[in-house]
């Protein structure tokens, strides 16, 4: 077993820590706000939907990023609009999604030949974060803290009442889209660390198992910052560890919490 | 056609077509999220028979099995609802696959059982999704009338004596067993498109529900075949190819002008 | 009195294991009709699914005389479903078994009939979401005649049906009451009730029961209906309207 040390010591895996440190925040801090307002299934589509995108933008030299943003902010419009936000996919979003995740594949494989991007895109890389990928996910922990501050009494409100909040007023309604654009930006920015399909390990997971041993929303941020970045970081050594991208030992780390603690608050 | 390509589009029109059909009622019933979660979720079953080298199809069911059952009980706590709790289980269960096939030593499968490999299909594996899908089919047909009757009026079903529960379940059951015949040919994150692009392609264009499905079967075996040659053609991967076709088919179907009901 | 249609004894029903309705005991035979009267949420429809067996009883039992007919209101019914009215009423013949067949000449004759009887004929083939609410009703109506059940349990039947409709629905009211076929029908219409044998009245328990000239006072509407309610006439007979509405959105899960 490799130090844990070397977390902190090794250039690449310093950054791929700060990386996790940052996303830890961002995502308990998100992924409190997404599970009472029942966003887990739009945090998956998002980071699915980009998916084409950043294949196209890996490949002609683009920002991936800021493809990713683009795409990502224009799925989060076009819910808005369909006043689908926290319900349940309709069956066009689940074909957009597969159709996404196709277009996908056939333009890695066939068009620009950049199979191996796919693992990374899908999945998830150790190496090659960054300072964009930092700077993005610091801007995200700053809006995220700052938003839950301002936003977070409007947000509890309509995650209480989603069909009522538009009686509200009209800020309600902006503040629905700001979490809205705010979730499909964080989740662009875990994409590099995470993958495109397991975006949910750093935006749902810790959240929900907050959500099982917190009663208040102040408790859930918290408790949910704390899990995201113990998930984080111990995904990250178990990445290094065994020779993986760092996605899907998150993903696992972060089901297997919810899975004791529910278990061990029934 | 080479013998490869002859195989592929046999699986295809084979599993495509029992999916088209049944999609009808994965609509009906909307179990569409549920097929969706289910096909994601069984990725840990599929790379564990690849692992040990056992057929693909008895990966595919009992993955299926297990998600089912991990994500039932996940989706029970009512403190972070049904949908969070879903997809709390299927992102760690394909968390797990992808990490038990990414691991060093594994044989680099997952681009397939992700995305598909029709052009893989062995004789054996045509022959168990024929004789799957006859089975299925028959069911399908066999449970016409009372599907009908619950799909249209949960309520009056029971008056019928008839339990929606009860049909439900069979409904889940006849899904599982479609998605694990066609996730061969298109893969866990893909065989949804088999399910509810036919489906969605031709609901606004029949009258009857054997009509639907007849349609849904012809609409996915069409596709199938089409996303071969396309792929053979332009040299795009296959299962991906096929469910570009399926998505276009759903996006035609629901564009053009409704003929049965207003 | 002839062998009872339809009996509860202390019945109890509701949801995950909590009742919504409580302690209901009512007997009737053989060609009467019974209004259940009382307020949304008042466990109406609650009664009709125990009776009909979508719902266990949590307490007391249920005795009937043979499967019950229920004729929903249209709006639990999936109006894009692709079914033609013939196509609904052909659903009834599913009670008579072997539904992994295809239905029998006989069945498609007495759906064609049961149409004709309930003023469908001509439209056998419409798509059902394509016909009006009141033809919408008299296909599920048709739906239940086909059944050919002793009893029948209709959920607000004349709810927003055009007069004409509501005209055939109440001629084949009476025939089945003919028939000796036993009704039971729920509504808001205090006054109408008044013209069926029995009323049973609820309000999450039960609050009357018997021949409306004796049950339907002013202490029992007032039970019932509590805040729901709204009194004309106040000097004279009493008669008494309630506020309708119509939030059937959220009442099962």
């Amino acid at each position: 077993m490799p130090s844990p040390i070397d977390l902190a010591d090794v250039p690449f895996l310093r950054e791929a820590l700060v990386e996790v440190l940052l996303l830890g925040v961002a995502g308990g801090l998100l992924s409190a706000w997404i599970v009472l307002r029942r966003l887990a299934f739009f945090t998956h589509a998002v980071g699915s939907a980009t998916f084409p995108g950043l294949v196209v933008a890996d490949a002609s030299g683009v920002s991936p990023l800021l493809a990713g943003v683009a795409v990502a902010l224009g799925y989060a419009g076009g819910v808005e609009r369909a006043g689908r936000a926290g319900r349940e996919p309709s069956e066009a979003t689940a074909l957009l999604l597969v159709a996404a995740l196709a277009g996908g594949v056939v333009l890695a494989s066939d068009v620009f030949e950049s199979g191996a991007a796919v693992d990374r895109l899908l999945f998830g890389t150790l190496l090659g974060l960054g300072p964009g990928d930092l700077a993005l996910s610091a801007a995200i922990v700053a809006l995220a803290a700052a938003a839950s501050l301002t936003l977070g009494r409007a947000w509890s409100a309509i995650a209480f009442d989603p069909d009522g909040a538009p009686a509200l007023g009209l800020p309600a309604a902006r503040a629905d889209f700001l979490l809205l654009a705010l979730v499909a930006v964080a989740a662009v920015a875990a994409i590099p660390a995470v993958g495109a399909i397991l975006v949910a390990a750093i935006y749902v997971l810790p959240g929900a198992a907050a959500r099982l041993v917190t009663r208040t929303i102040p408790a859930l941020l918290a408790c949910a910052v704390v899990l995201g970045l113990a998930e984080g970081v111990l995904g990250l050594y178990a990445a290094y560890w065994l020779d993986l991208p760092p996605g899907p030992p998150v993903a696992v780390l972060g089901a297997l919490t919810y899975a004791v603690l529910a278990l061990g608050t029934r | 056609m080479s013998g490869i390509e002859l195989r592929a589009t046999i699986e295809l029109v084979l599993a495509g077509g029992f999916c088209g059909a049944l999609g009808f009622w994965v609509l009906s019933e909307r179990l569409a999220y549920a097929g969706e979660s289910l096909s994601h979720g069984m990725l840990p079953g599929l790379v564990l028979a690849a692992l040990a080298g056992a057929p693909l199809l008895l990966g595919a069911a009992g993955g299926a099995l297990a998600a089912a059952g991990l994500i039932a009980l996940a989706a029970r706590d009512t403190r972070v609802g049904p949908d969070t709790g879903t997809a709390v289980a299927v992102t760690g269960l394909v968390g797990l696959g992808s990490l038990l096939a990414l691991a060093p030593d594994a044989p680099q499968r997952l681009g397939e059982l992700l995305f598909g490999d029709p052009l893989g299909v062995s004789d054996g594996d045509l022959a168990a999704a024929a004789a799957l899908v006859l089975a299925g089919g028959g069911a399908l047909a066999a449970l016409r009338r009372p599907l009908a009757a619950t799909a249209f009026d949960p309520a009056g079903a029971s008056s019928l004596g008839f339990s929606p529960a009860l049909v439900r379940l069979t409904l889940l059951g006849l899904m599982a067993a479609a998605i694990a015949i066609a996730v061969q040919g298109l893969g866990a994150l893909l065989v949804l498109a088999a399910l509810v692009g036919p489906p969605v392609a031709v609901r606004r264009h029949v009258r009857t529900p054997g009509e639907a499905m007849l349609a849904g079967a012809a609409v996915a075996a069409a596709a199938g075949a089409a996303g071969v040659q396309l792929s053979a053609h332009a040299g795009s991967a296959a299962g991906a190819s096929v469910a570009l076709v399926l998505c276009a088919a759903a996006g035609l179907g629901a564009a053009l002008p409704a003929r049965g009901l207003g | 009195m002839n062998a009872p249609a339809v009996v509860t004894d202390a019945l109890s029903a509701g949801y995950g294991g909590r009742p919504v309705l409580t302690d209901v005991s009512f007997a009737a035979a053989p060609g009467q009709t019974v209004c259940v009267l009382g307020p949304n949420g008042g466990g109406k429809t609650t009664l009709f699914r125990a009776l009909i067996g979508e719902l266990e009883p949590l307490a007391g039992s249920v005795t009937l005389s043979g499967r019950p007919a229920y004729v929903a209101q249209t709006e639990r019914t999936r109006l894009d479903f692709p079914v033609s009215a013939f196509d609904v009423a052909l659903m009834g013949a599913l009670v008579r078994g072997r539904w992994w067949l295809p239905p029998r000449r006989s069945d498609r004759v007495a759906a064609r009939a049961a149409l004709e009887r309930v003023g469908l004929g001509a439209e056998a083939d419409t798509a059902f979401g394509e016909l009006s609410g009141g033809q919408r009703q008299r296909a599920l109506l048709a739906r239940a005649l086909v059944q050919d059940s002793p009893v029948l349990l209709l959920d607000e039947p004349l709810a927003g049906v055009d007069p004409a409709s509501a005209q055939q629905i109440d001629a084949v009211f009476a025939e089945l009451r003919a028939e000796g076929r036993t009704l039971l029908v729920s509504s808001h219409d205090v006054e109408g009730a008044r013209g069926f044998d029995l009323v049973l009245c609820l309000n999450r328990r039960q609050v009357a029961f018997g021949p409306p000239g004796a049950a339907l006072d002013r202490a029992t509407i007032e039970a019932t209906y509590g805040r729901e309610l709204i009194v004309l006439d106040e000097a004279g007979a009493g008669r008494a309207v309630t506020v309708q509405h119509h939030d059937h959105g959220h009442s099962e899960s």
